[in-house]
């Protein structure tokens, strides 16, 4: 199958299964990725499911600036999920560093150390961002 | 870890694929946990240096950002130091506010808790409900500050933000609204064998090894020690507000669900205290740039237990030192104690029960078996299963409760 | 502040070397300073005699020429006792309180992380909060330590 095809039929699936990493952060973007599992925002009602093992995951997303001691753990993470895989980085920490930014300890968002998709901006993130912020990148891979 | 005497931990060499140290490592005899060694420093971000760099206002905003849960406990705690120092009086209607947003946090930290606990032990349901009704305090907190979580309340000299005629009624409202999921809660854990039995008698931390090991917070009032800095070093408003310090003699993960439990119910009053006694007045007493040459310690009862900052100014719009000892890095000791001679299983809702302000889920666990000698890797998503099933094998199943309660809810 | 000037009066009368070096900032708030050899005797009167039971904290900082240390004790009664004290940067040798407070193991692996400070009595075990990869003599909290990021230009302080 073709690169193309392969994202084609992956689309089609509509059940994108998420795997939530946390590099590092102060746990507000985990929480609120958390948060829209549960029944007020209940992101499983698009069909997202979250997983527990990177060879099962779809969408990586990914929380904080990338610490020191976990930079290589992100990378093999990364490494293991299988293609079409995508990247989202949840908060200012995630897309930049955010505060943290300059930090001796902190990389400078995950975008230093592994390729993203999608930004979803938030100090933390709001549940309804980052629902808003999946459905985009679902959207955007859908062929029209 | 400091009784090598008692067991050897062999770090054997890395497992090829793993080129990072493993989040633990527990030594194992058979089922049973011989020790347990916790690695940290997975979120060092180096903050204290950063607050070197920056100004005593922009400090307000990273120093609020060590932890999501506890952001306004620290914030406080640093701005309360940096006023000690400089000599500001911070108005009466600052301390009240500032005392009032404490204590919605402490309530969206407890219930957060609830759940996390509940998902431990495959108490899934109980995630659903709690964090359900923690979004009662998070649209509170959001209303009253402008954000669910950082709410940028404090500055140097007092708040940011006044409460409003009209948000009193919406409190009151909350309040009244999660007192009655909470006495649900209360009830539930009461009664409910199946989670009496899975938390009672788990991770025991005597009244004995709580104080010898320095444990803070709820951890510490469960085994027995009343310990609450809100009573014992008063700060902000606590000082004329009227309240219960919860202990619990049950030394056990029962214990500590129990004690957070009863610590909402004192939240609400607490809550409705600051409501009737908050004074009229300014909400922010004047402060320059700089903080004249001095130092403070200052201490907070986060939602984990105790926090202190100790400040050093040197004259200048930058301070010279900030130094955050934040509540879980106090109860590392009381974990490993509690681990000892319990069952692998057991580890998930035992670190779970002090509330860490680490990001479990992340972590690699080495497991070192004794007789005969061998090692596994296993993820935290693996330990958890296993550990639910476990449990279930020992006929304590989650699983009924779950599908019953999931057919009542709305 | 009856509770916190009497500690003062037993502090004095037991060690002559105080006086003039400890005061009262504010209520549950006394501070004191000591030369490095009288500090064993002054914390452990401190802790067995005077029944300051806590230790908060240890803080760590870079005075130019030495290094301090103020170890923050705490009593039931919300008073804390902080004890600062220091040691030359070229030898900053302190010896560790886990006899003491087991909790302090973590503190001190801190100071000796990111100040460079050598701990004496400290049991085997991972060090706190460094990488393992960490380069050797690079002490982050120094103040004449720069990041590699602001060694750039890259820290915008105005941020």
């Amino acid at each position: 199958m073709g690169v193309a095809e392969k994202i084609v039929s992956w689309a089609r699936r509509k059940s994108p299964w998420i795997l939530h990493f946390n590099s590092g952060a102060c746990n507000a973007c985990d929480i609120e990725i958390v948060a829209s599992l549960t029944p007020v925002y209940d992101i499983e009602r698009f069909g997202m499911q979250l997983k527990a093992s990177p060879r099962h995951a779809d969408i990586l997303v990914c929380s904080g600036p990338v610490t020191k001691q976990i930079e290589a753990r992100i990378k093999r993470i990364y490494e293991q999920m299988p293609e079409p895989k995508f990247v989202i980085a949840v908060g200012s920490c995630g897309s930049s560093g955010g505060v943290f930014s300059g930090c001796y300890n902190v990389g400078g968002g995950i975008n230093s150390v592994i390729p993203v998709s999608l930004y979803i901006p938030g100090c933390p993130a709001s549940p309804k961002a980052i629902i808003d912020g999946v459905i985009k990148l679902l959207k955007s891979l859908e062929v029209k | 870890m400091h009784n090598s005497g008692e067991f050897k931990l062999p770090f054997g060499p890395q497992h090829p694929a793993l080129k990072e140290p493993e989040g633990f490592s527990v030594a194992l005899k058979g089922e049973k946990i011989l020790g347990v060694d916790i690695r940290l420093g997975y979120n060092h971000r180096g903050i204290e240096k950063a607050c070197e760099e920056r100004t005593y206002i922009q400090d307000i905003y990273l120093i609020e950002r060590i932890c999501g849960i506890c952001s306004h406990a620290h914030s406080s705690c640093f701005v309360q130091a940096v006023e000690e120092i400089a000599g500001i009086e911070t108005p009466k209607r600052a301390l009240f506010i500032r005392t009032l947003i404490g204590e919605l946090e402490r309530i969206h930290s407890h219930l957060l808790w609830l759940g996390v606990a509940g998902h431990e032990i495959g108490f899934d349901t109980l995630l659903m409900y709690s964090w359900r009704d923690r979004e009662i305090v998070m649209d509170l907190l959001a209303l009253l500050t402008g954000n669910r979580v950082h709410y940028a309340m404090n500055t140097i000299g007092g708040v940011r933000r006044d409460i409003k005629g009209q948000h009193r009624q919406k409190i009151q409202q909350a309040i009244g609204q999660l007192e009655e999921r909470t006495k649900y809660y209360i009830d539930l854990v009461s009664n409910e064998t199946t989670i009496i039995k899975r938390l009672s008698g788990v991770g025991v931390l005597s009244k004995e090894d709580a104080l010898r090991l320095g444990a803070v917070g709820p951890t510490a009032r469960a085994s027995g020690v009343k310990r609450d800095i809100r009573c014992d070093d008063p700060y902000a408003a606590y000082g004329e507000l009227s309240f219960e310090v919860v202990t619990d003699d049950r030394c056990d993960v029962y214990g500590r669900t129990v004690v957070r439990l009863k610590e909402l119910m004192q939240s609400y009053a607490i809550v409705r205290q600051v409501l009737e006694l908050m004074p009229q007045g300014p909400i922010a007493a004047k402060f320059g740039r700089k903080v004249p040459a001095g130092e403070a310690f200052s201490r907070y009862e986060a939602p984990r237990g105790e926090d202190v900052h100790y400040i050093k100014a040197n004259g200048t719009d930058k301070p010279e030192r900030v130094k955050v000892r934040a509540p879980t890095l106090a109860n590392i000791q009381s974990v490993k104690q509690m681990l000892k001679d319990r069952y692998l299983a057991d580890m998930p809702i035992v670190i779970a029960a002090i509330d860490p302000c680490f990001s479990c889920t992340d972590r690699t666990i080495a497991l070192n078996y004794a007789h005969p000698a061998k090692k596994a890797l296993l993820s935290w998503p693996q330990l958890h299963s296993f550990s639910i099933e476990w449990y279930k094998k020992q006929g304590i199943d989650f699983s009924k409760l779950n599908q019953s309660l999931r057919r009542t809810s709305d | 502040m009856i509770q916190e000037e009497e500690i003062l009066r037993e502090l004095k009368s037991k060690f002559i070397f105080l006086e003039n070096r400890m005061r009262i900032s504010r209520q549950r708030r006394i501070f004191l300073e000591v030369e490095y050899s009288n500090f064993p005797a002054l914390f452990d009167y401190a802790v067995k005699v005077l029944g300051f039971s806590m230790l908060c904290a240890i803080t760590g900082l870079d005075e130019g020429e030495t290094l301090g240390f103020i170890y923050h004790l705490a009593k039931d009664s919300g008073i804390t006792l902080n004890i600062k004290t220091a040691l030359p940067k070229e030898k900053p040798l302190i010896n560790s309180v886990i006899n003491y407070f087991p909790c302090a193991e973590v503190y001190e692996r801190e100071l000796a992380d990111l100040f460079g400070a050598q701990v004496e009595g400290m049991p085997a075990g991972n060090r706190y909060p460094l990488t393992d990869d960490w380069p050797e003599n690079e002490f982050p909290m120094r103040k004449d330590w720069l990041s590699p990021q602001a060694q750039k230009g890259q820290v915008d302080k105005n941020a």
